[in-house]
């Protein structure tokens, strides 16, 4: 396999993969930067022996095992019992459920945790583009015309919510799931609309984000089969 | 985790109230109070007196101000709060749309910062 047909299938199984890697290791930044070292290796690795019987699976385990080194480097930095703590979780945890029922949950779980109403509208869209389609920080950036150090910042306070204030990685409950569904929603419509028909910046269209919102809303179509408001 | 939840209402409408209301409002927390204890949410939880009777302080070059008053001028004012343990934000902020006082003011819902 070539870097470029490696960095494709990456690209089409990060969201999957990072969202059974949030669920695993409970947090946001440590799944994402051990999503990033399984692609390095895979680079590597696939390049040479070729592609594994299931891609996603391979990066959810080989990931996982990232996160537990980067803990345990944090651990003899810092020497704190919490984090050797949820290492010894971690470890327990069975080495990954691979089941499509269970990734396709989580992949449900990280679209209402992007999406959540304690976020401001800008930032649920920028969170999703970020983390549920895979773009780049330099490219959400680019979607909002906003400078790449001014995205990171706001992406990184973003996540600082998500762990500071205990927003649940779950999909709501059936009391709560119409109003956040609607939520989610209008979300993929911003996408959508901005890429229609963009606000700001020189090109007229923005093919590039009105395909990000389809591939959005075909992905929750197939998440919640049957609803007719998708 | 545990949150605190703000209560902000409007003095001077909460003033207006005349008695029946008041007492309907107060029975209203009481159940609120209940439930939530009952179901181990519940930490700590007070109603304030009215902004009327605040008074701020400032320590400025070692010298302490004192002045009379809230210490922002808002349309609404702080009136009472609830401290409730809670396994995540939707489950505060769940608690948050039932206390009684939601319907006529707002309730901001703050994560207690954890020291470690």
């Amino acid at each position: 396999m070539t870097p470029v047909e490696v960095e494709k299938i990456f690209r089409d199984e990060a969201g999957r993969a990072l969202a059974t890697l949030i669920r695993l290791v409970g947090d946001f930044d440590l799944a994402e930067d051990a999503l990033q070292d399984a692609f390095a290796v895979a680079l590597e690795r696939w390049s040479a022996a070729g592609l594994p019987t299931n891609p996603r699976a391979w990066l959810v385990n080989v990931g996982r095992n990232k996160a537990i080194d980067r803990i345990r480097r944090n651990v003899a930095l810092r020497g704190k019992q919490q984090e050797l703590t949820r290492e010894i979780l971690l470890n327990a945890s069975a080495p990954c459920e691979n089941s499509d029922g269970v990734l396709d949950d989580d992949m449900l779980r990280l679209i209402f945790t992007c999406c959540h109403p304690s976020f401001a509208a800008e930032v649920q869209v920028a969170l999703t583009l970020r983390t549920v389609c895979g773009l780049t920080t330099a490219q959400v950036a680019r979607a909002f015309l906003a400078s790449e150090d001014a995205m990171a910042q706001r992406l990184l306070r973003a996540k600082q919510k998500i762990r500071l204030a205990g927003i649940p990685y779950e999909v709501p409950d059936r009391d709560a799931l119409e109003p956040r569904l609607r939520g989610v929603l209008a979300v993929i419509y911003l996408v959508f609309t901005e890429g229609y028909a963009a606000t700001s910046g020189e090109d007229l269209m923005r093919p590039d984000l009105a395909r990000e919102a389809i591939r959005l809303a075909r992905l929750l179509d197939a998440l919640m089969p049957g609803r007719g408001e998708i | 985790m545990q949150y605190l939840l703000l209560i902000y209402r409007n003095d001077a409408e909460y003033g207006k109230m005349d008695p029946a209301e008041r007492k309907q409002m107060s029975a209203e927390y009481g159940v609120f109070t209940q439930a939530i204890v009952q179901s181990g949410h519940f930490k700590a939880g007070d109603g304030l007196q009215p902004t009327t009777t605040a008074t701020t302080v400032r320590v400025r070059d070692g010298k302490m101000l004192t002045t009379d008053g809230p210490f922002a001028e808002t349309r609404e004012q702080l009136g009472g709060y609830y401290l409730v343990e809670a396994k995540d934000l939707d489950t505060a902020l769940g608690l948050a749309a039932r206390i009684p006082g939601a319907k006529s003011g707002s309730i901001e819902v703050r994560p207690v910062m954890i020291y470690d």
